[in-house]
């Protein structure tokens, strides 16, 4: 077995045509992205949890929907679950801002120096700095407008922040993840799929199978070969990200890889199947794109799926893609541990067992 | 050795194999005698490369019994594999491997095997294990399927028409090879539809049609047989006409010879004649009257290419 995946190594390099493009379609998108400028201010989120239900709280609240970038959403400030849900989505970047409004923002008393009435409270996290600088900028001048009424006031009354730790995050870093994944996927499922046709078209199975090789053997070496050029594939594409357009990964490279591998196998598996159908190498290419492409899209490898329309959105969740990419960017910008992701990885997992069920029943040498 | 079971390098016996609603193979049985060089011959379709594929474990039987090296087919698959060697038709190798390393992986897979070197040697491609095998020329790649077929150091050998598509001399390059390796010690089973190279190169033969067996035996054996059975007919006539004979014609031409005459080409007709003295003679002022010229005769003795059409023609 070690003998035939020495071998597979060895074609693959060889095939430096082949190689070249396994590495490079990757490479260009992660350069095509690389080069917008995804760190300047996209729309997002602010939550309102109003406490008060006075005017200056409504004044409060078009002043800071008339904001082109923010989409000002309301939110039951008694209602606990809503108001835990609203941080949770803070600190995984699902929501950009939350804002508390304390009961006596109407009150007059309240606005004296000595009165000890508590401020308005903007909650966000870390994640986009340059972001928060202008949303809290806005904010506090907002409310000190509101409250002060010209007289002198200390501010740190009247407003104040309140500041979740986070990794910074922004779009590109979200993407290269995207990028990875669809590279391993593309490479994975076209590479097999032509390979083994090839192989068949040529009668190299053929020729092996009248050798005492165990078929176990034979599958095991493609596998081990291709999920080693995964990883070099997966160290390129993130070298590329991180040192040459400055990508961050806040977690675990490590973890990242295992998720990797994984995704890997299903995608080989989906491989093998599609080599069954196919009858030529050309087609085994274009049936794995056929495949890809639509996943490339469905699966979030570039914008979240939740904004498709339609049934599209759950259609994405049945895809392999949509899990791996989940959990790449749980451990790898969430800092989450690998068995964090459980959900996502046993979907994989349950991938990894129908695929390999189906190329087994499906598979033919001749 | 030769008697007994120990003295068979494959027995088939009663073998039928079909595809769907095609029998390709027909209760088929024959023997392989350990040592020798065994041709296995018939027209396209006959049913050859069905019965090596079954022989060498790609195909399994409907019913009937194969034993390959003593060993029952159906029941020890794997070590069969171990102990035979495969050359297939129009199977390639690796493109992107040398053929040391072709060598070198195919052998991983045996428990016992040959060093590349000393294949490429006895193949006639020393120096050559650098390259790859889409660089060798049509012999050399034969050559090299062969020597690839041998890696394990095989007791018995198994050749899918190995000289098919080569030139005159790369043929006789690699029927060379082929006695080598038998006098290695190895039986060689081979499959060909050239009936000179079969002649020259083969102890024994068997001919199938229709999936069935129709003779086997030494190649002098053949065409003696078919010598006694036609009275002592013991040449061929060719006969080239400058245009074409009729119906008529031909069955009055046929009167004069052994055996029916047979259509070998534009205006070309063979006729077996026997030793009788005077019949050529006869052949030849029959064909006199028949309004064409004669253009050109040859005469030669039976070969195993009249047995063969003699046979397997339907």
């Amino acid at each position: 077995m070690l003998a035939i995946t020495w071998a597979n190594l060895k074609m693959m390099v060889r095939n430096r045509q082949g190689l070249f493009w396994a590495l490079a379609f990757p490479l260009l998108l992660v350069t095509v992205f690389g080069l917008f400028d995804f760190r300047g201010v996209g729309p997002t989120g602010l939550a309102v949890a109003d406490f008060s239900g006075g005017f200056k709280a409504e004044l409060l609240r078009e002043r800071l929907e008339a904001v082109a970038f923010l989409e000002v959403e309301d939110l039951d400030g008694d209602d606990a679950r809503a108001m835990a849900d609203a941080r949770r989505r803070l600190t995984d970047g699902d929501l950009g801002y939350l804002l508390l409004i304390p009961p006596g923002l109407d009150d007059p008393a309240s606005e004296t120096l000595a009165g000890a009435v508590s401020p308005v409270t903007l909650v966000y996290a870390t994640r986009n700095p340059e972001r928060n600088q202008l949303v809290e900028g806005a904010v506090h001048r907002l409310v000190i407008e509101l409250r002060s009424d010209g007289r002198p006031v200390l501010p740190e009354r009247m407003v104040t922040s309140e500041v979740i730790e986070t990794p910074e995050v922004d779009y590109y870093d979200t993407v290269l993840l995207g990028l990875l994944g669809l590279g391993i996927m593309t490479n994975s499922i076209i590479s097999i799929a032509v390979r083994i046709s090839t192989y068949r078209n040529q009668s190299v199975l053929k020729r092996l199978l009248v050798t005492p090789l165990p078929v176990w053997k034979f599958f095991a070496g493609e596998i081990i070969a291709h999920l080693l050029l995964a990883m070099v594939q997966a160290a390129i594409i993130l070298a590329a990200g991180v040192l040459v357009f400055g990508a961050r990964i806040n977690g675990n490279v490590g973890w990242a890889l295992v998720v990797v591998l994984l995704g890997a196998v299903v995608f080989l598996n989906i491989g093998f199947i599609l080599s069954a159908w196919a009858r030529s190498p050309a087609a085994a290419s274009g049936m794995g794109n056929a495949v890809a492409l639509p996943m490339m899209f469905l699966g979030g490898a570039f914008f979240a799926t939740d904004s498709l329309p339609w049934l599209l959105p759950y259609a994405a969740l049945a895809l392999p893609l949509t899990p791996m990419l989940d959990a790449l960017r749980e451990v790898a910008i969430n800092d989450a541990a690998l068995w964090d992701t459980w959900p996502q990885l046993a979907e994989l997992g349950a991938w990894v067992v129908v695929t390999a069920g189906v190329a087994v029943r499906v598979f033919r040498f001749s | 050795m030769i008697s007994g079971a120990m003295g068979y390098a494959l027995r088939v016996d009663e073998l039928v194999k079909r595809y769907g609603g095609v029998v390709a193979v027909d209760g088929l049985s024959f023997s392989v005698r350990r040592g020798e060089v065994f041709g296995l011959l018939g027209p396209n379709g006959a049913g050859k490369t069905t019965t090596l594929e079954v022989v060498v474990g790609l195909q399994r039987p409907d019913s009937g019994r194969v034993d390959v090296l003593g060993l029952d087919g159906a029941a020890h698959g794997r070590e069969i594999k171990a102990r035979i060697g495969v050359q297939l038709q129009a199977s390639s190798y690796y493109e992107y491997l040398t053929l040391a390393e072709a060598l070198g992986l195919l052998g991983s897979f045996y428990p016992r095997r040959l060093a590349a070197g000393e294949l490429l040697r006895l193949a006639g491609l020393e120096g050559m294990g650098g390259r790859r095998v889409r660089q060798l020329s049509g012999g050399e790649q034969q050559r090299f399927a062969l020597a690839a077929s041998l890696v394990n150091d095989p007791e018995l050998v198994i050749l899918d028409e190995p000289t098919t598509g080569l030139d005159p001399l790369s043929r006789r390059d690699l029927w060379a090879l082929v006695r080598q390796v038998r006098e290695r010690g190895a039986t060689v089973m081979v499959t060909t539809h050239y009936m000179e190279e079969a002649e020259e190169n083969c102890d024994r033969l068997a001919i199938i049609n229709h999936g069935r067996l129709v003779a086997s035996g030494a190649p002098r054996e053949l065409v003696n047989g078919i010598v006694s059975r036609e009275g002592g007919a013991a040449y061929t006539v060719k006969l080239v006409m400058a245009g074409p004979l009729s119906e008529g014609q031909l069955e009055v031409l046929g009167r004069r010879a052994a055996a029916a005459p047979v259509v070998a080409g534009n205006n070309t007709y063979l006729l077996r004649l026997n030793n009788a003295a005077g019949s050529l003679q006869d052949l030849l002022d029959e064909a006199a009257r028949c309004g064409t010229a004669l253009e050109h005769l040859e005469i030669t003795p039976v070969t195993l290419e009249d047995v063969f059409i003699e046979l397997t023609r339907s």
